[in-house]
């Protein structure tokens, strides 16, 4: 069958199959059939049996769920909060104050959990009720909060650079120091937009917070800071000096998360319980969707699709920069109705055969994939983030997508900044291979 | 409730079902980070575990086919819901009814076929590549029944939709709504 006929077939499958609420994980799989069958092939089973036990016995994938139970453990801690009282006395003095509270907690606790959403939940219940109590803009400090929430995604460990370096073949631990420049980038866009925006609009919008703080509570405050910052320093210090492996190094994290909710005072048996359930719901979730995706994988290259496409682009003469806005768009298109995993699996299956082509560093691209994304996650109709703010504060979903947009903005400017000076990702991982 | 004694025998069944799909994923979980650490520490002392890199690979895949029953009945398989919520109560029984058919038929050919290697392997005799070289069947047994899990618990959310009930996915998709 023509080739062009079987990818539109196919198409419109996913597209049919998706809408209608089909799972994500078994539609990739249904798809893989589809498209085997279409082509003839007469061991689609035997396929689908080795493909599936291929995709789920990596050893770098290990690190996935071990991450993913370091970040269910600290969830159930007082973590959010000691990051609140630690972090509001320093930033007192810079314009916007606790908005940069907002930021920085996500960043910090990005660095230990790699899900967008579990950071913006963790860090909005603290902070949220206690911005409004202080009389801060309810856009800003919602908008703060939903653009720095998707920090998660690209500040190590994370789960969506783990999917991405499982699935195209790249080294995770590389990722992982390549995600580290950008997620600082954004970090500082993010906090200049604030300030931007406390000069020209803060006073009207009348923030009354005028708590002081003296140098002494400065000080004892700093304390609060230091258990999660010897835990984040153990676990991606040991990464990158190239100590542990990245599934090392999630099994000390998940280690560090006990001794820290002990610590702390929180640890319990049920709240020991409930992470390991929590854990499982997340790491089956996202193994279906592997297996589905490295099945599906497997089925584009008997039927050649991606190698297609490939040539087709080659053939049309776009230059990199070309390439790179044209698939922005379609990405960006893509993550307004699929969560960020979903792109990701289904662009790796097809699109990576035609960046290689076209000469693009697949670190890089990795990266620059996470950034789009992050965008998504706070684009209606479907963005996670806009979710789970959604339900932090009852605020209808476009009010949420409308504050954040301006982060939105910041995100596509780190994509510029990225696409100009490719060093920021690229520099941190050519240290390693020395 | 208007069900009778068996009902609530079966509800009884169910519930040990979806909580051995969750202990046996767990456990898993539980065992990989341990040999992960020990082999770690064994490390630090000059020792090798042997082979303990296959066998955490193995625990990872038997932490997630163990577990897709259990996180299907929980509603954390994903998907998109953005056009399912708006369709009026009867329509969205209709179409989950023709999502659950699909996904039934789906779910049967990957329980089928990963029944069909695992007996493959254990037929041909096969072991595995590595230093410890295990029966492959041995190992490959949780895909099996983690697969065949998978298509109980969506019959399982099938005949409830037949009976008049609201499956617990449907339930729990509503109150996290997004929730990751």
């Amino acid at each position: 069958m023509d080739m062009t006929l079987i990818g539109v077939i196919l198409v419109v499958c996913m597209l049919l199959m998706l809408t209608s609420g089909i799972w994500v994980a078994l539609t990739l799989t249904g798809l893989s059939i589809i498209g085997l069958q279409l082509i003839g092939n007469s061991s689609i089973g035997l396929l689908m049996g080795t493909s599936s036990w291929s995709a789920t016995t990596g050893w770098s994938l290990t690190a996935l769920p071990l991450f993913i139970w370091m970040g269910e453990i600290l969830f159930r801690t007082r973590l959010s909060q000691d990051l609140f009282e630690g972090l509001s006395p320093i930033l007192s003095k810079i314009p916007g104050k606790l908005l940069h509270v907002n930021i920085l907690s996500c960043g910090i606790f990005a660095a230990v959990s790699g899900s967008s959403a579990a950071t913006a939940a963790t860090i909005g219940r603290m902070t949220l009720p206690e911005l409004s109590k202080r009389g801060y803009s309810e856009a800003m400090a919602i908008g703060t909060l939903a653009g720095s929430g998707t920090l998660g995604l690209l500040i190590p460990p994370s789960i969506i650079l783990i999917v991405y370096g499982v699935a195209a073949e790249v080294s995770i631990a590389r990722l992982f120091l390549a995600g580290a420049l950008p997620g600082l980038v954004l970090i500082v866009l993010f906090m200049l937009y604030t300030i931007g925006w406390s000069f020209f609009k803060g006073n009207k919008n009348g923030v009354v917070d005028d708590v002081r703080y003296t140098t002494k509570e400065k000080i004892l405050a700093l304390k609060k800071l230091i258990p999660i910052t010897i835990l984040i320093g153990g676990v991606l210090g040991s990464i990158y000096q190239g100590v542990a492996t990245p599934t090392e190094a999630a099994a000390f994290g998940v280690t560090g998360a006990l001794i820290l909710s002990m610590v702390l005072g929180s640890f319990s048996v049920s709240s020991f319980l409930e992470s390991i359930t929590g854990a499982v719901k997340n790491s089956c979730m996202l193994g279906l969707i592997l297996i589905g995706a490295h099945f599906l994988t497997l089925a584009m290259g008997f039927i050649g699709i991606p190698n297609e496409l490939a040539a087709w682009i080659a053939s049309l003469g776009l230059s990199p920069i070309e390439l790179i806005i044209c698939l922005t768009l379609f990405f960006i298109i893509l993550g307004c109705f699929l969560d960020g995993i979903s792109v990701i699996v289904l662009t790796t299956s097809v699109v990576l055969p035609m960046v290689t082509q076209a000469g693009i560093d697949l670190i890089w691209f990795g990266i620059f994939l996470v950034l789009v994304v992050e965008m998504s996650q706070i684009t209606p109709p479907v963005g996670f983030n806009l979710f789970v703010i959604q339900s932090l504060t009852g605020k209808n979903i476009l009010y949420v997508a409308k504050a954040a947009f301006p982060f939105f903005l910041m995100i596509a400017i780190a994509i510029v900044l990225i696409t100009a000076y490719p060093s920021v990702v690229l520099y941190l991982p050519t240290l390693m291979s020395r | 409730m208007t069900f009778s004694h068996g009902g609530l025998f079966m509800n009884k069944i169910k519930h040990y079902f979806y909580l051995s799909s969750a202990i046996l994923s767990g456990s898993c979980l539980v065992m990989m980070t341990l040999l992960i650490l020990a082999q770690i520490i064994a490390r630090s002392f000059g020792q090798v575990i042997p082979s303990s890199e296959d066998f955490a690979g193995w625990l990872l895949s038997a932490t997630i086919f163990f577990g897709l029953a259990y996180t299907f009945h929980h509603g954390g398989h994903i998907r998109v819901t953005m056009l399912l919520s708006r369709l009026s109560p009867n329509k969205r029984r209709l179409q989950e009814f023709f999502n659950l058919f699909i996904g039934l038929l789906i779910s049967a050919y990957f329980a089928f076929y990963s029944i069909v290697t695992v007996y493959d392997s254990y037929d041909y005799e096969e072991v595995t590549e590595t230093y410890l070289a295990m029966p492959l069947w041995i190992v490959q047994m949780p895909m099996a029944v983690g697969a065949l899990f998978l298509f109980i618990a969506m019959l399982d959310s099938f005949i409830d939709m037949l009976a008049g009930r609201t499956p617990l996915y449907i339930s729990s998709e509503n109150a996290l709504s997004g929730e990751s």
